[in-house]
């Protein structure tokens, strides 16, 4: 045995000594049954085996503190680091928080949108505003004209039962309103007839609750209600009455200021 | 102190939150693995001591780089290689110690005794330590290394490769080569015995 059998080389017996050579069995088998690898062997485990592992010298108690303070001053302190949640999630939070602006400003951008539709609108449709302007008209003009006739034919027996001045301060507040409405849309006549009307109901508001006949008679002359109630049903009819050229162009009516 | 029964990590975290002096308890753990691995591949205490303040100011300075893959114990014992390595490389030149011959006056290096004039068992332990020293001291930081690391503190190829920066193969030739020149320095102690 031996004399065609390959030995060892040098560092596979280093690797099997210190257990990591890849095929163990295979070397301790070949140690067994060669015996000049195994004498190149246990020479290299007498050596090594015998080097012996220095033990270090003990350390006095205050070694460690001796140590940090050989060190200290070059250590700095670390900063306290920002919380985890944004350390880690920063940019989810700033994708998160312009994810928000775009939705807040899509959502104010429908918004004003749709507002600035419906003013556009209501201010492009004229003819929805003058539906409303007529209907408004049309209800003020049959309550002035109920209070007038009230007022015509009423006499000294029955006066304290009409609530005559409540119904004039009622109609006082639409009548600023309606007459405004009228000025600003350019229609003088309608203004003029509706101005004559609340300086009555002006004064009849003012009248005191103890109201004669003698003041009524008196309002009749002074503020002519028998013509002003005339116009009124005029205006009425106009009003009423269907077709816009005849409410942009009324005809001229004998008597009638508008 | 508060942080003793903390675990390695809690400390870790206090320290990064501004706890400097939490450090201390992690100094006081592993200033025994610190010193016991530099003193050893150091070959003195001086040397030693000079590389376990690197070692923990080191390990300071890249705490917030340690990410547990290893235990904080692996961790230290890689810096300690690292640094303990560097201190031998910086004094390699002047503390090479050199086999001299013993009537030589003008060298102050190991001197080893003749095996044949003192067959004496004990007197063949005190020259092998002798030997062994000078002979650590022939070789290269590296293979210094690998072998305290490889013989002495029995860590495996790959660990000497992590804590060496090195490749595994280059680990397992250094521990090699150590091995080569420490058997033609001590084999002759044996001869005739």
């Amino acid at each position: 045995m031996g004399k065609h059998m390959k030995h060892l080389e040098e560092a596979e017996l280093v690797e099997h000594y210190y257990k990591e050579s890849a095929n163990m069995g295979e070397i301790d088998r070949h140690l067994k049954a060669c015996p000049v690898c195994a004498e190149q062997y246990a020479e290299l485990c007498r050596i090594l085996e015998a080097v012996a592992t220095p033990t270090p010298p003990a350390r006095m108690e205050d070694y460690i503190e001796q140590v940090w303070q050989s060190i200290d001053a070059s250590l700095p302190v670390y900063e306290k680091p920002r919380s985890s949640w944004m350390r880690y999630h920063r940019p989810l939070g700033w994708a998160a928080a312009c994810l928000l602006l775009v939705a807040v400003t899509f959502v104010a951008g429908r918004r004003w949108e749709r507002k600035q539709a419906s003013s556009v609108a209501v201010a492009v449709d004229p003819q929805a505003r003058q539906r409303v302007v007529i209907v408004f008209l049309g209800n003020h003009l049959d309550r002035s004209e109920r209070l007038l006739v009230q007022l015509n034919h009423a006499d000294g027996n029955d006066l304290s039962a009409l609530p005559l001045r409540s119904e004039a301060r009622e109609l006082l507040a639409s009548n600023r309103l309606v007459r405004q409405s009228e000025m600003q849309a350019g229609n003088l006549k309608v203004e003029a007839s509706l101005d004559r009307l609340e300086r009555l109901l002006m004064e009849l508001s003012n009248e005191p609750d103890s109201l004669t006949e003698a003041d009524l008679n008196r309002l009749r002359q002074e503020m002519n209600t028998d013509g002003l109630l005339f116009d009124i049903r005029v205006l009425r009819s106009r009003v009423n009455s269907p077709g816009p050229e005849q409410q942009s162009a009324p005809k001229a009516t004998k008597g009638v200021p508008i | 102190m508060r942080w003793m029964e903390e675990s390695d990590d809690s400390i870790r975290r206090a320290i990064l939150s501004g706890d400097k002096e939490a450090y201390k308890v992690l100094m006081a753990r592993y200033t025994q693995i610190v010193f016991g691995v530099t003193y050893r591949i150091t070959g003195n205490e001086s040397d030693a001591e000079e590389a376990v303040q690197e070692v923990f100011l080191r390990g300071y300075q890249s705490l917030a780089t340690f990410q547990g893959r290893s235990s904080m114990a692996t961790w230290f014992y890689r810096i300690a290689a690292n640094c303990a390595l560097a201190v031998v490389a910086k004094r390699r030149p002047e503390a090479q110690s050199r086999i001299a011959e013993e009537n030589d006056p003008e060298r102050s290096e190991v001197q080893l005794a003749d095996i044949k004039a003192g067959p004496d068992r004990l007197l063949l332990s005190r020259e092998i330590e002798a030997t062994q020293q000078a002979a650590m001291g022939e070789l290269t930081p590296t293979e210094r290394t690998a072998f305290v690391l490889r013989h002495m503190e029995d860590r495996t190829t790959e660990e000497i490769a992590a804590a060496l920066n090195i490749a595994p193969n280059a680990a397992k030739q250094a521990v090699f080569r150590a091995v080569q020149k420490l058997r033609r320095q001590l084999a002759p102690l044996w001869v005739n015995t």
